[in-house]
């Protein structure tokens, strides 16, 4: 593909409208043949642009509503579609502090705003050059997930093991043993706890009930899944290399996403 | 060690003052003395005036004595016990001989007459004279180590109530350079931004910037500040956060001209609005408004902070799961306490349909905070 043809796309997300609208103007200036599309002002808004547009390379804030930069990069990660050359994210934040070093290494570059003309030339010439080695691309969505592999399980302290859910239905509270549960799934502010028997629905995060469950019983397969083991039946692949989960009891099947999928690799 | 030679002044001031007040007790125990001699021993040689002319000059060169050669051995410092004891007995026997020879002096009698009852009663004078010493001696030690418990009370008293002085000032100061390093330089961000684009925008904004700093970093001096200024501030903060949120923000300060010139302490509304900014709105996607007023109610103080962001159990550890949790509110609730005792109050509830409405009572006649 000759690079002349088909313009270099980007996509800006930055939630505050002044800083986003000078990073425009200074990238229109310091890069002229970028095509760059609307603005994404918050953190849902960035994902789905990103999927939609498909950029070549993604300036992400940190520090945006709705979700993170990290969280962004980290959903576009595990949705991104393998045919797609994965976008060159640049993370740019306002204040430099101990978070960076995470961003740091998932990006191909970060800038402190407001960001001058100078330093935003190196990361110009720095995306150029990157754009221009084919190999480099190619490699980009496999580099991000390895690094966000090292990043993003950052357990936090584990709490008293949860053995019993109590889940609102109607006006009764079911009671459902934890070791019973296939799966949860993240829903909206809910979380769905999923049984041999059927669903309820807890007012609780995956984030919140991660710490207090067995580490080796349950796996994270998903940003919005954690499976129990005792449940899985076989990892399998279908014909686009996509992996899913078989589970006993249930009729659906789980995907596992790209961040996940070393956990199920052969022996 | 003596802890109060590093304090010389007052502790000379205190023994000039204590002499008048020593040797007064001095004498109450010389006339007991001359009771003693007159209607117990019944030294039948002389009348009560003339014992009292004996136990007075006795008593007094004894005290003048011991405590001279005190001074002399030991300074100001504590003596010590047993070499001091030794003292007394010694400086009471040295004390009665000379005294009896001034006492027989000033009475104009006859050295012999009275010798013979030197010598009948001689040793029960002087053992009179070192007895009463020694009492007078343990009575002005405990008295001189419960007035340097005393000072020493008063002392550590003073330091504790520097170092609470210290601690609330380093934690006033503290709350008050809560100026976020985030809130600050995404501000300057903006602004240096907002220069190339829109100048006359970005010289307002900075006004804004510099009355919010002014007003946020020196509060640590002013105890008190009025509702106008309290205002002024948050209007320049809700201000710099609409420039940066553009139409994510919109808000409404509410002051009636009477409560205007009311004094009220400074870092109490504005943590509020703080907290409805950063846990509340600027984490939410669409964004919402806020609404600050003032209401007077008889003779309560109502201030009302409302807005219509994420919501109470939304936010997380900001406005804190707890309702009424978090650090910034802690300090609120720690202020009001300091300041009112009890009778202020601090609510925090929802808004409906989502939001934080934080909501502060005081009473309306302030007390100045001394």
């Amino acid at each position: 593909m000759n690079p002349a043809a088909a313009p270099i796309r980007a996509l800006i997300a930055e939630d505050e409208p002044v800083l986003g609208h000078a990073l425009l103007q200074a990238l229109q200036r310091l890069w002229p043949e970028l095509a760059i599309g609307a603005v994404a002002e918050n953190g849902v808004a960035a994902v789905r642009e990103a999927l939609a547009q498909r950029p070549d390379v993604l300036f992400l804030d940190i520090k945006m509503p709705g979700k993170t930069g990290l969280e962004v990069a980290r959903e576009l990660a595990e949705d991104w579609p393998d045919a797609a050359p994965f976008p060159l994210i640049v993370f740019v934040t306002a204040y430099d502090d101990y978070a960076l070093q995470a961003f740091e290494q998932a990006a191909v570059d970060y800038v402190m705003k407001p960001v001058t003309d100078a330093r935003l030339a190196q990361t110009v010439a720095r995306l150029r050059a990157r754009l221009a080695t084919q190999g480099e691309r190619d490699g980009e969505l496999e580099r991000i997930v390895q690094q966000l592999r090292t990043i993003l399980p950052a357990p936090a302290a584990p709490q008293p093991r949860l053995t019993l859910i109590r889940a609102g239905i109607g006006n009764q509270i079911r009671l459902i043993p934890v070791a019973d549960v296939v799966y949860f799934e993240a829903a909206d502010k809910y979380l769905n706890v999923v049984t041999a028997d059927g669903d309820a629905l807890i007012r609780t995060s995956l984030k919140e009930l991660l710490p207090q469950l067995d580490p080796d019983q349950f796996w994270q397969i998903h940003r919005g899944t954690v499976v129990n083991l005792r449940f899985v039946q076989a990892a399998q692949r279908d014909e686009t290399g996509k992996l899913s989960l078989r589970l006993a009891g249930r009729p659906e099947q789980l995907p596992v996403s790209r961040l996940f999928a070393h956990l199920f690799r052969q022996m | 060690m003596n802890p109060f030679r590093s304090e010389p002044l007052p502790r000379a001031r205190l023994l000039l003052r204590r002499i008048p007040y020593d040797l007064a007790i001095v004498s109450a125990v010389n006339l007991a003395c001359a009771v003693v001699v007159t209607y117990v021993m019944r030294d039948g040689g002389s009348s009560f005036w003339e014992n009292l002319v004996f136990s007075m000059c006795i008593g007094t060169l004894a005290m003048a004595l011991i405590n001279g050669a005190r001074i002399l051995l030991w300074g100001e410092g504590v003596p010590p016990k047993l070499p001091f004891f030794a003292l007394v007995a010694a400086g009471s026997v040295l004390a009665y001989v000379l005294g009896h020879e001034l006492a027989m002096r000033l009475l104009g009698l006859p050295p012999r007459e009275f010798a013979h009852g030197l010598e009948e009663n001689a040793v029960g004078f002087i053992s009179l004279t070192v007895l009463a010493g020694l009492m007078l001696t343990i009575f002005f030690w405990s008295r001189a180590e419960v007035a340097e418990l005393k000072i020493a009370a008063a002392t550590e008293k003073a330091r504790a109530a520097a170092v609470e002085r210290q601690a609330m000032q380093a934690q006033l100061q503290l709350l008050q350079a809560q100026i976020e390093p985030h809130m600050l330089f995404n501000t300057l961000a903006t602004l240096q931004s907002l220069i190339g684009i829109d100048a006359p925008r970005a010289q307002h904004m900075l006004e804004q910037l510099i009355h919010y700093l002014r007003a946020t970093l020196s509060s640590s001096r002013a105890e008190t500040t009025t509702l106008a200024q309290e205002f002024a501030l948050m209007d320049a903060y809700l201000g710099l956060m609409s420039v940066r949120m553009g139409a994510r923000l919109n808000y409404a300060l509410e002051l009636p001209a009477e409560l205007r010139e009311l004094a009220l302490p400074p870092m109490l509304l504005q943590p509020l609005v703080e907290n409805a900014i950063k846990h509340g709105l600027e984490p939410k996607i669409d964004g919402g408004g806020i609404r600050v007023e003032a209401r007077r109610d008889g003779d309560r103080l109502r201030l009302t902070v409302a807005d219509t962001g994420l919501g109470l159990d939304a936010a997380g550890a900001g406005h804190a799961a707890v309702p009424g949790g978090g650090v910034g509110l802690a300090n609120v609730r720690e202020r009001l306490q300091a300041l009112y005792g009890g009778a202020a109050q601090f609510t925090l509830s929802a808004n409906p349909p989502g939001g934080v409405l934080a909501r502060l009572d005081l009473p309306l006649s302030l007390p100045l905070p001394s």
